[in-house]
């Protein structure tokens, strides 16, 4: 079964779609982890068996999977892959605001998951310093923002500023070159490796969330500003 | 919406008002006459009989005395104006005017005067009315009659004639506003039902009339309410039971979708056979997993889910998008039409033109062109196929749900690909239809978009 790529949890009280998956998935060289309840992926996440990224049903028994993202999210910064029901579009955006980075409807096409999945990693380790530019300086007005990409870290003066993997990720296209306007639909080819369809909410909540965490006051953003019917920038003294 | 044919309810309240006030006010204004009318006509005939009763005496005083010509007499009595004295003395008669003759009297009257009765009596004369007071005066052995004409009265009854018309006419217009207003009145909440079953039709199903005090209209609004419940109810429980069962069947489904790509991957390991089989499990699974999204897709659309994410979008390449994630080739789509952008939910439209295509395909005898074309304040998307067209009388039907034209049965697709792609674009405001092909072959779906301004959107799209 060759070498393992990534370490994968799944979470999914369906025996039969957590058995399927596992066994799709250890075919591309995961190595799964099967959790049918919240408490238990919870359990061994914070045992230290920390997952390269994670797929998470949205409906479970006991706690559901928007309660295991937020509790979560402080013990890892692996993507989120949610499962959820095609009807239930509002619960994508509860999901991504809770922390998950992207969806797939079900029932999903094995191969659609793995692009997704695939997407994540890629954008996981190209995050990841190519060259020598470890350390991007970015000169906001409200100080300067110091990211450093070896470690996948952003620091104000000395506190760091907790990101996840995918919300660094869309801060350094954004800071690539800053001052230029990118669509939504730029960002989401880029971050998220989603083609025409991909749904725009996507880039929004991650903004949303990047906001709260990078500007001074999220509620008027002086960093990651919207260019209305045109896209985000990024704003430097 | 009124036919001219039947009149409304507020015109025929309005008529009615205007009816009675009519009836009443004539009522009204023929009594004031008829009461005015006598009171003066009474007046008028006491001072002309007053009169007549001083200028007699005066005339028999001037016979008895001097036992002078009746001539004399009559030239040094002064009636009023307009007013005639003529006695009647020996056979003959004596005029204070030259055109007043004995046959100016009436009979009647002379009768009663011959008789030894003194009388009133009204004639019509030249001028208009006379009056006619007799007088006999036995001791001159004459008869004394005076003949007033009654102009002066004819004019104040027929200035109170006009005035009373008038009143009349006034009351009957004022009626008919007034019916007017109290129709609309009485109508106007009757709109707000109209509104909210319009709404409701119109998807709305949360609308309701608001409740009132007045309690005679609280029964009419509480009955309609009380049955939209009744109906949204009803909907929204067949609705659910819709999408509870497509809800359980999509875990099973997921592992099975799931299951098979597994195998899939491993076509190769396995026996020729058994290929054959996956090959069927394979589309026959595909088959089913679009099925039961279109059913889903159906219930959300039913339980009026409106857009979810709308994005501003360039049509003609919505429609190349949608061909390549069918599997087809881009070139069936007609250049031409760029420019054209629509407010939509990709995802869910391109699913619909997508279903247009499958149906050009399995039914219609293949997929020949895509064009997009503007047509006024809207964007035309036809979709053309090669197949024998569809027969009038199934133009329509084709859209509902599990229907397919004629004697296609044993095709396959499960029809309720076409009743989404009606309900989708209905969704966005746009209609769906099938016409003959353009050039009289197979046939021709055509989807109708609001289009919005051709200004660049959210741009820079790949």
């Amino acid at each position: 079964m060759g070498t393992v790529v990534a370490r994968l949890l799944v979470l999914d009280d369906d025996d039969g779609i957590r058995a399927s998956l596992s066994l799709a998935m250890e075919d591309e060289g995961y190595l799964v982890t099967g959790c049918a309840s919240a408490e238990e992926a919870l359990e061994r996440v914070a045992a230290g068996e920390q997952p390269d990224v994670m797929v998470v049903d949205l409906m479970l028994g006991g706690m559901d999977g928007f309660s295991f993202i937020r509790r979560v999210r402080p013990l890892s910064d692996a993507p989120v892959v949610v499962l959820s029901a095609r009807q239930d579009k509002g619960d994508v955006v509860a999901a991504l605001e809770a922390g998950a980075d992207d969806y797939v409807t079900k029932p999903f096409d094995l191969l659609e998951l793995s692009a997704r999945l695939r997407a994540l990693r890629r954008r996981a380790e190209a995050a990841l310093p190519a060259d020598d530019r470890d350390v991007v300086v970015l000169d906001s007005l409200d100080g300067p923002l110091v990211l450093e990409a070896g470690a996948g870290t952003v620091r104000r003066g000395s506190s760091a500023l907790h990101l996840t993997v995918t919300e660094f990720r869309l801060l350094c296209e954004l800071a690539s070159p800053p001052g230029r306007v990118l669509s939504r639909q730029v960002l989401l080819d880029r971050v998220w490796d989603r083609g025409f369809f991909g749904d725009e909410r996507i880039v929004d909540v991650h903004v949303r969330r990047l906001r709260t965490k990078v500007e001074a006051d999220p509620s008027s953003p002086r960093l990651v500003t919207t260019v209305r019917g045109l896209g985000y920038r990024l704003d430097l003294r | 919406m009124r036919s001219w044919g039947a009149p409304g309810l507020r015109t025929k309240v309005a008529a009615s008002f205007a009816l009675g006030a009519t009836v009443l006010s004539v009522l009204v204004a023929l009594a004031t006459y008829g009461l005015v009318r006598g009171y003066l006509v009474q007046q008028r005939e006491d001072s002309a009989t007053r009169q007549a009763f001083a200028d007699a005496s005066y005339v028999r005083e001037g016979l008895l005395t001097a036992g002078a010509p009746v001539s004399d007499v009559l030239a040094a009595t002064s009636p009023p104006a307009g007013a005639d004295v003529l006695v009647h003395r020996q056979g003959q008669w004596y005029s204070t005017s030259l055109d007043a003759g004995g046959d100016a009297v009436p009979a009647s009257l002379r009768a009663a005067v011959v008789g030894g009765a003194a009388g009133v009596a009204w004639e019509r004369g030249r001028d208009g009315p006379v009056l006619a007071v007799g007088v006999p005066l036995p001791a001159v052995g004459a008869e004394f009659y005076e003949l007033a004409v009654t102009t002066e009265l004819e004019r104040t009854l027929g200035a109170l004639r006009l005035a009373l018309a008038g009143f009349a006419a006034l009351t009957a217009g004022g009626g008919a506003l007034l019916g007017a207003w109290a129709a609309r009145r009485a109508v106007a909440p009757l709109h707000s039902v109209a509104g909210a079953a319009a709404r409701i039709a119109s998807g709305d199903l949360g609308a309701r009339v608001p409740t009132t005090s007045d309690p005679d209209l609280a029964t009419i609004v509480g009955a309609f309410n009380s049955m939209v419940d009744a109906l949204q109810e009803r909907i929204e429980r067949e609705g659910r039971f819709t999408a509870d069962v497509s809800h359980e069947l999509r875990s099973p489904l997921t592992t099975l979708v799931t299951g098979v790509g597994l195998l899939e991957r491993r076509r190769e390991e396995l026996p020729p056979r058994s290929r054959q089989a996956l090959d069927l499990v394979v589309r026959e699974l595909a088959r089913f997993a679009r099925t039961l999204d279109d059913l889903l897709e159906l219930a959300r659309l039913e339980a009026g889910a409106a857009a979810r994410e709308r994005a501003d979008v360039a049509v003609d390449e919505l429609v190349e998008q949608a061909l390549e994630a069918g599997g087809r080739s881009a070139g069936v789509l007609v250049p031409g039409g760029g420019g054209l952008r629509a407010c939509v939910d990709k995802q869910q439209l391109s699913r619909a033109l997508v279903n247009l295509f499958d149906n050009a395909d399995r039914h219609g005898g293949g997929l020949v062109a895509v064009s997009v074309v503007p047509d006024g304040a809207g964007v035309l998307v036809h979709v053309d196929d090669a197949g024998s067209g569809v027969p009038v009388a199934d133009r329509e039907r084709i859209f509902e749900r599990f229907a397919r034209a004629g004697s296609r049965r044993s095709l396959p697709g499960a029809g309720l690909g076409l009743s989404l792609v009606t309900e989708t674009v209905r969704a966005h405001g746009g209609d769906v239809w099938c016409a003959p092909g353009p050039s009289g072959v197979g046939a021709r779906f055509t989807v109708r978009l609001p289009r919005t301004g051709t200004a660049t959107g959210a741009g820079g799209a790949a």
